[in-house]
């Protein structure tokens, strides 16, 4: 055994010598604190809470490793979840029974769908969180999490040993070392250390390490994975400075009301915790030329502007959104932080200049002219690590057993970080129990497409979730979310509750006994417009008309069909979400049908594995250089991933085809084998000792 | 749901039917259930040409094509008569021979159709396929990847055919690039511009429209975009005389320096007076070009300015023009000493003109000099020589079963151009915006396959660069 501990180790001792005691909480009680867990996560973030009870969930002894107990499930930047595509994020995590759905069922303030006349394909649930009550739910849920122990710390270090011989990479994980010195064994580590890699927050000249606002930045643990080879990356990001509520003017600004019903994040939830009229309103103001003024006068003050890191794209700040589209008003959204929060979070706001010519900034703005600013806004500058150096199990290609996930792959938003949780506390179990890991195809799931994106493609801009980076989006919703993920979370990663598994299958046999009945039912056009004078059928056609096709008609749906044929489709109307659910399919049906073949195509390339031990800078791969050295470093699991790889030819493509190891091949060489007393013998004897 | 949807599909994919329009979208996507068809054999003139189809509707195409008769006993030839399926006009006698899967090349429903070599027969017989519902041109590669995914090759044949992928992907990048030169080539970008900027703004509706600030119209805006496009492309298909004729056969070009005799060169090979010639250097300033017949292949002739640096405006535009053709050619007739032109990538013949000029007996050009002809283009000495050397760079280029023959790519653009003006039909009717996007990505995809491109990034970066988006 050996492990990397650099010189650089020391340093950063230095700068975090603070003892921490060392507090545990264990969610259960039963479990005697023992130094090996078969899972460590790193980080309780929205990506290390949610690997962290995943793995649990999985049946992995794990122990969440945080900073401070009192941190967990805070939400550090907008006091929101959710969103178009982010929306999108959530209901799959929650079809793997993954926690921040139900958590902001209980803790919202604000529950609001956007999109709703764009199609149920993109509407995008959203929700105003209490920051306070989210913080407390997921403690609460954490805490009480059978086989999860919390425990306060600072990594300073991996513990790495020989790697195991059958898999590929240089060394392996075998647990952390903590900044008092003491060890932690453990068959898997996640890190989800988020901003903390050399972070550097940013106000005005100002720069200061540090993670979050009085968090203590991770320096020892970078320089650690620096040193085995990890390639690195800077991104920025930005938080808007917070003001006093009671200093805003609302009434002369647009409110923005909540919806009535609100519509729960989670498929267990048929409500959520807060009736609509007790919900808190938002509300919209607008900049204007003074605030663009303030902001290029100072550009010299505000070195976060100045910096070379690489910023996003799209506007992540109103600096860049004055510099990049000037003489025009920008919106700003005055967000609720909680229930019983004086704070109002300014949406649209984020701002590195210098405190007070953001409060300066901040009174110029219709509704906020006596606005008093609680804390400025800031910018932080961390480091990520490049994503293609992760497969989409999450596992890092350089530390065999070590999982990355959230923001050190170089997204942003609570939703991408949740994500990722889930998948790496799954893989991360799974790869303790010698299972095969858990992948999400970019066919099946957004989450599928977030880490195919990072993996295939890397990124050099925080990223975030679009619909429009899903190419099967009408067959990627929000509302069928659990017929796509929650069969396979339960049988292959054993991460969902007998419950959930229960409700989802009753709900995939409703909906496929359901469509049939519907397709069964025809009558002429003639007939379907007497029974629903309601609707525009178009009489044209004198071919029999099925009910599926009348519930096509945007004024028809399943209550209205129902009236007209009660037996036998009353009894569909009867759960709500179910009636929803049918109208959707039918409205999707023959694009969905299309679709289909598209996904089958890309799943069968998906199915042609590449070994992962495959040597692309040796001669006998035929490949340009240029080609070789993006396989190399990617290292695609399939031939789909290959070919999404920017610059890989389809010639390139072909040429991988004689490596591939399709599970038929696999099924033959196994074939081959002599099947002789003495191989039957030592398999006998493996299965005893496995028992 | 789930399953009844796949069950579903793959009824469709054996069963009766349906106009399918929307097959092949987006990115070429091998082994899909769609069915494909190709030129197998090489082009040029030969006796006999073999196109073959490979997926389910291999059956449903071979029957369309000889209808109304069933389809003959499986793996024998039969000799049929071919006619279009729509017009009812016949095509050829042909043998026909039906694979039913999975014993055939590929594991899928095979048919080959042997037709007589002829453009016409080949190119008729292309375009009756292109509209048989369900059938599609195959992409570079495409029957390879189903036989490999049907367990119908072992590795060391995929081994063999990787190069062949290779040289095919890089002749049909030469004849992209050689479509795309012309006007059928500049309308394909233009459309596919706006087609990518009417997406990205509908995408941006459906991403920002509700959280961030887009400007009124957005919407309004791209529906009149995709509007245009319609008719534009509507016309385009409906007009055969609009547009360039895409150019079949193998491209040769005559370039060297000026006064050579390029011009008397084109119009010896081409027996007729295409080029002005004149001893005065530079009379030629643009790209001629005439399609003949040489040593028996179709190609196509360009004479080009004299390469040097040019006196004029318009020469050197000449000049540009030249060297640009050299970018995409196939075979390059040199007549004169020195370097060669730039692109030297291509095959290459030098040819030394005015050997009547020679004094008899000597001296003779430098023996430093790369391997060369000499030809006299007063006299005609020389020119079976040169006949000779074409015909074996042509039978080179030509023969080789991987180019992508011209008529396949007439096939193709028909066939995507068909397919994105369904798409955009299917945007006008669509009841909701993400189905209206759906619309827009399938036609956007179609015409990726024309010219290249296509992404998602594409799509971001336009939507970031005409949006303040973002928090």
């Amino acid at each position: 055994m050996f492990s990397f501990r650099g010189c650089g180790r020391r340093v950063a001792a230095s700068l975090t010598k603070q003892h921490l005691p060392l507090v545990r909480f264990s969610g259960d009680s039963a479990a005697s604190w023992t130094p090996h867990f078969d899972v460590v996560v790193i980080g309780g973030g929205h990506a290390g809470t949610e690997a962290a009870a995943a793995a649990a969930r999985c049946g992995s002894r794990t122990l969440l490793l945080t900073h401070r107990v009192d941190t967990i499930g805070q939400m550090s930047c907008n006091p929101s979840f959710g969103g178009i595509g982010k929306g999108h994020l959530m209901r799959e995590v929650d079809a793997l029974d993954g926690l921040c759905c139900r958590i902001c069922d209980q803790s919202g303030v604000h529950y609001k769908v956007l999109n709703r006349r764009k199609g149920p394909a993109v509407w995008g649930l959203r929700a105003q969180i209490d920051r306070k009550l989210y913080k407390q739910n997921m403690q609460k849920e954490i805490l009480t999490t059978p086989l999860l122990t919390v425990q306060e710390g600072a990594v300073e270090d991996l513990i790495l040993t020989e790697p195991e011989p059958e898999h590929t990479g240089k060394c392996r994980a075998s647990g952390v070392v903590l900044a008092d010195g003491s060890k932690v064994y453990a068959d898997s580590v996640i890190l989800t250390a988020g901003t903390f890699l050399r972070g550097m927050i940013v106000i005005g000249l100002e720069m200061h390490p540090a993670g979050r606002l009085g968090d203590q930045p991770s320096v020892g643990l970078a320089q650690t994975l620096e040193k085995l080879g990890f390639v690195v990356g800077r991104l920025k990001t930005g938080t808007p400075p917070r003001i006093a509520k009671e200093s805003i003017n609302f009434s002369i600004l647009n409110q923005q009301t909540p919806d009535n019903p609100s519509i729960p994040f989670s498929f267990l939830n048929e409500t959520v915790w807060i009736k609509p009229e007790d919900q808190l309103p938002c509300y919209l103001t607008h900049t204007n030329p003074r605030v663009d003024e303030i902001v290029l006068e100072n550009l010299h003050l505000n070195s976060h502007i100045k910096e070379t890191t690489r910023g996003p794209r799209y506007c992540p700040s109103i600096e860049s959104k004055v510099l990049r589209f000037p003489n025009r008003l920008h919106q700003v959204w005055l967000e609720p932080e909680g229930m019983d929060s004086d704070l109002i979070y300014p949406q649209g706001l984020s701002v590195t200049l210098p405190a007070e010519l953001q409060e300066k900034m901040i009174t110029c703005i219709r509704g906020l002219e006596k606005a008093k600013m609680i804390h400025p806004g800031y910018g932080v500058q961390y480091d990520y690590f490049d994503p293609r150096q992760i497969a989409p199990s999450l596992e890092t290609h350089l530390v065999q057993r070590l999982f990355f996930a959230g923001q050190i792959n170089g997204t942003t938003g609570y939703e991408e970080a949740a994500a990722q949780g889930v998948i790496a506390g799954i893989n991360a179990s799974l790869r303790v129990r010698h299972k095969p890991p858990f992948v999400i195809s970019r066919t099946e799931g957004y989450i599928g497409v977030l880490i195919d994106d990072l993996t295939t493609m890397g990124t050099n801009e925080p990223y975030r979730m679009f619909t429009s980076r899903a190419e099967f989006r009408l067959s990627l919703r929000p509302d069928n979310a659990d017929s796509r993920l929650t069969f396979r979370g339960y049988k292959e990663a054993g991460c969902v509750s007998q419950q959930r598994y229960e409700r989802a299958s009753w709900m995939k046999s409703s909906l496929e006994e359901g469509i049939s009945v519907l397709k069964s039912i025809e009558f002429s056009s003639s007939k379907w417009k007497k029974l629903i004078p309601e609707a525009s059928i178009s009489m044209g056609k004198s071919l029999p008309l099925r009910a599926l096709d009348v519930l096509k008609y945007e004024e028809v749906d399943m209550e209205l069909l129902a009236k007209a044929v009660p037996e036998p489709l009353e009894k569909y109307t009867k759960c709500r979400e179910l009636a929803e659910r049918l109208k959707i399919e039918a409205a999707y049906e023959s694009v969905l049908f299309h679709q289909q073949q598209e996904i089958k195509s890309v799943q069968r390339d998906e199915a042609l594995q590449l070994p992962k031990d495959l040597e692309y800078l040796s001669k006998d791969v035929s490949l340009s250089c240029e080609v070789r050295e993006k396989l190399h470093f990617c290292r695609p699991q399939t031939i789909g991933a290959a070919s999404r790889i920017p610059g890989v030819t389809p010639a390139a493509i072909i040429n991988l085809l004689r490596f591939v190891k399709t599970t038929q091949q696999r099924q033959a060489a196994l074939n081959e084998l002599p099947q002789t007393d003495h191989c039957l013998c030592d398999t006998d004897k493996l299965e005893e000792r496995q028992l | 749901m789930w399953r009844g949807l796949l069950t579903l599909v793959a009824r469709a994919a054996r069963g009766p039917l349906r106009p399918c329009t929307r097959q092949g979208s987006r990115t070429p996507v091998p082994g899909s259930g769609a069915t494909i068809f190709a030129l197998s054999s090489g082009q040029g003139r030969c006796g006999i040409a073999v196109i073959r189809t490979s997926g389910p509707a291999s059956g449903h195409a071979l029957r369309s094509l000889t209808a109304p008769r069933d389809l003959p006993q499986a793996r024998r030839a039969c000799l049929r008569l071919l006619s279009d399926p729509r017009s009812g006009e016949p095509l050829d006698r042909a043998l026909v021979l039906w694979f039913p899967g999975p014993q055939s090349f590929t594991g899928e429903d095979c048919a080959e159709f042997h037709v007589h070599g002829g453009p016409a027969v080949v190119s008729g017989v292309l375009q009756a396929l292109g509209r048989v519902p369900g059938l599609r041109p195959a992409e570079a590669g495409e029957f390879t990847r189903r036989a490999f995914a049907h367990g119908k090759l072992s590795l060391t044949e995929v081994e063999g055919l990787a190069d062949l992928i290779h040289a095919e992907t890089e002749a049909q990048r030469r004849q992209a690039l050689r479509q795309l030169d012309g006007e059928l080539g500049h309308l394909c970008r233009g459309w596919a511009d706006t087609l990518t900027k009417a997406l990205a703004h509908v995408e941006a509706y459906i991403d920002f429209g509700e959280d961030d600030d887009l400007e009124e119209g957005v919407l309004e805006r791209a529906d009149s975009q995709v509007r245009e496009l319609e008719v534009a492309l509507g016309a385009h298909l409906r007009d055969a005389r609009r547009g360039q004729r895409l150019r079949s056969g193998a491209h040769v070009v005559v370039a060297g320096p000026p006064n050579a005799g390029k011009s008397s060169l084109v119009n010896l090979l081409s027996r007729k007076p295409v080029s002005i010639v004149s001893p005065e250097p530079g009379t030629t300033r643009d790209v001629l070009e005439t399609p003949v017949d040489l040593a028996g292949f179709p190609a196509l002739l360009s004479d080009t300015a004299g390469l040097r640096e040019g006196t004029g405006l318009v020469e050197q535009e000449g000049v540009r023009r030249a060297r640009e053709s050299c970018n995409f050619l196939d075979v390059v007739v040199n007549p004169a000493a020195g370097r060669s032109p730039d692109g030297n990538s291509q095959r290459l013949v030098l040819v030394l003109n005015k050997s009547d000029l020679l004094p008899p007996g000597g001296p003779y050009p430098s023996p430093d000099l790369p391997p060369h002809l000499l030809l006299s283009c007063l006299t005609g000495e020389g020119l079976d020589d040169l006949l000779e050397a074409l015909r074996k760079e042509l039978a080179a280029v030509c023969g080789d079963p991987s180019t992508g023959p011209p008529l396949l790519t007439r096939a193709r653009h028909q066939h995507h151009l068909q397919g994105c003006l369904d798409a955009l039909g299917h945007y006008k009717q669509a009841k909701d915006v993400s189905l209206a996007a759906e619309a827009l990505r399938v036609a956007r995809g179609h015409l990726a396959h024309l010219t290249s491109g296509g992404g998602t990034e594409e799509i971001l970066d336009i939507i970031f660069r005409d949006f303040c988006v973002g928090k």
